[in-house]
């Protein structure tokens, strides 16, 4: 369990996070979003104590950071994979961070087996992949098997078959009851495996929830109306108060009526109809909609 | 804190660069002092405090590549950015601090002893007999031990200071060449511009590594006429407390600002 409380940083006049409060729960994948620049990552060091925050705590299954006498057998965290020397090896990387909090050797070579690096374990870093150095990270988190697990953008550089397997490791590790929580850009991603999350935009809370609910209040919802008699039945929609939205093969979009109140004026007037289903939008609609008023930098089309 | 004294010696030993100074720091002093040592023996003027102060002298190059090393030892982890996950594992900083600094000051201590003897038992070995049938004896030197053990000393105070610098400075490049340039130029320069407007020679000894260099040579003091430099070890005193000061503020910038 994790719990943010009132979490301040400050650099010189401008405000990087603001009062934060959140709690991340064991069992569960949690979700950290926000635009560039909203404090993610800034809120992850002062987590850990690397930015020394302004005010507010971070607890640990109830203990600071700070007391933890090995913290690396109850938080692993991955901050960035190119915090590495790279005139070193893999192993001997893994092996100081080892040694710093008494884990064996035989713990590092079972990690880099896990990741996937024994074959270039020996080989310094500077030949590494971005997508090498994620699993090196990984492995490093993995080194104390913590029980709570931070992670900032583990599937940058990943191809596919990286990301599919960083998916199936964090699923996992919630799985066994840890707590995990992870900030990625890559909202499909996050959609496939949180379970909670927690937005923040400009260094402030925006919202805590399940992903279910965030994308229930945020995102657009509307209905899909499939029908040999589209045409005509988008007459009577709109006449109930429905909008056209969308045309479709053979169908259409409609906002502003519930299904229900669809599949009804469909039976009364005796619409034969092929599909009707509740649709809604993506987390990354739901994400842009929630955080459109905090977002940082704009970018535009070229035209 | 064994532990954490692994880790850090772990860090030291697997950075080829720390490997190429070190090994430059104990062959050019004894290189240059073999040298000397093997094409002086003839002349009947060389007096054993000749090569001892070669020795001597050298010594300190290999005392600033030990700097540069314990300098280096912390700038590159910001440098890298490894002092992030060094402080995940270690959330104490002063035990990082501590441990880092202990690494580095005894293995400067400890290479710059392989120097000493080295570069004294190898320079004994090859003085030639003099062609007048008597020999030179460097182990009899008068003055030699505590040359020898304020060397040593030096090494560990000019890591320690070294040290030091990088925590505060945090940069690799602005670090060593401040640590290099300090005692070649800017001591050389205040020091000249202070002797000019004293007419005191021993205005020198105020000069922290200036004070520090006494450590390690064969004599004390300055050599000047009416010499009142410090002494050896009230040289080493001084040294070391602008050794200690500046590894006291680097351990307060490092423990004060984010990471």
């Amino acid at each position: 369990m994790i719990r943010v409380q009132e979490l301040t940083k400050r650099f010189g006049s401008k405000i990087a996070v603001d009062n934060l409060t959140f709690d991340v729960r064991p069992g569960v994948v949690t979700g950290f979003l926000g635009p560039n620049g909203s404090g993610k990552s800034t809120t992850m060091r002062c987590m850990l104590g690397l930015d020394r925050p302004d005010a507010g705590t971070t607890l640990f299954d109830d203990r600071l950071y700070r007391d933890l006498p090995r913290p690396l057998h109850e938080v692993g965290s991955l901050l960035d994979a190119g915090y590495v020397h790279p005139g070193r090896s893999a192993r001997n990387h893994l092996r100081w961070l080892a040694a710093a909090n008494g884990i064996s050797r035989s713990r590092v070579d079972e990690v880099i087996a896990l990741v996937g690096l024994e074959a270039v374990a020996g080989r310094k870093l500077r030949g590494y992949s971005l997508g090498m150095k994620q699993r090196l990270g990984l492995a490093a988190v993995l080194l104390g098997d913590p029980r709570t697990v931070i992670l900032d953008e583990p599937a940058n550089g990943l191809d596919p078959e990286g990301i599919r397997w960083i998916r199936e490791v964090l699923v996992h590790l919630a799985s066994q009851g840890r707590t995990v929580l992870v900030s990625s850009h890559q909202l499909s991603e996050m959609a496939l495996i949180a379970d909670d999350l927690v937005v923040i935009g400009q260094g402030r809370l925006i919202e805590q929830s399940t992903v279910d609910e965030f994308v229930a209040r945020h995102a657009d919802r509307w209905v899909r109306v499939v029908s040999p008699d589209a045409t005509r039945f988008a007459g009577d929609v709109t006449a109930a108060g429905g909008a056209i939205t969308a045309q479709v093969a053979n169908g259409f979009d409609v906002r502003g009526l519930e299904p229900a109140r669809v599949g009804e004026l469909a039976s009364q007037l005796g619409v034969v109809l092929h599909e009707l289903s509740p649709q809604t939008g993506s987390l990354e609609d739901a994400f842009l909609s929630a955080t459109s008023a905090t977002v940082e930098y704009h970018s535009g089309v070229p035209a | 804190m064994i532990g954490l004294l692994r880790s850090e010696l772990l860090k030291l030993r697997t950075i080829t660069m720390n490997w190429v100074l070190g090994i430059i720091a104990v062959l050019f002093p004894v290189a240059i002092t073999l040298i000397v040592a093997a094409t002086t023996g003839d002349d009947e003027y060389t007096l054993a405090s000749n090569v001892l102060e070669v020795l001597s002298g050298t010594n300190r190059v290999a005392v600033m590549l030990l700097g540069v090393i314990a300098a280096v030892s912390i700038t590159n982890e910001y440098g890298f950015g490894t002092i992030r996950p060094t402080f995940a594992a270690t959330p104490k900083r002063s035990r990082v601090v501590l441990a880092k600094g202990a690494v580095v000051v005894v293995t400067a201590m400890l290479i710059d002893t392989v120097v000493l003897f080295a570069g004294l038992l190898g320079a004994n070995a090859v003085l030639p007999t003099r062609t007048d049938g008597t020999s030179l004896d460097l182990l009899g030197e008068p003055g030699l031990q505590a040359m020898l053990i304020g060397s040593v000393v030096l090494a560990g105070l000019a890591a320690l200071a070294a040290y030091g610098v990088g925590m505060l400075l945090r940069s690799t490049p602005a670090s060593v060449a401040m640590f290099i340039l300090w005692p070649l130029l800017v001591e050389g320069l205040v020091g000249g511009v202070l002797i000019a407007i004293t007419k005191d020679t021993n205005v020198m000894r105020w000069l922290p590594f200036q004070s520090g260099f006494q450590l390690g040579n064969l004599g004390s003091g300055f050599g000047g006429e009416g010499d009142v430099g410090f002494s050896r070890v009230v040289s080493g005193f001084y040294f070391g407390a602008v050794a200690l000061g500046l590894s006291l503020l680097g351990t307060l910038s490092v423990q004060r600002r984010d990471a």
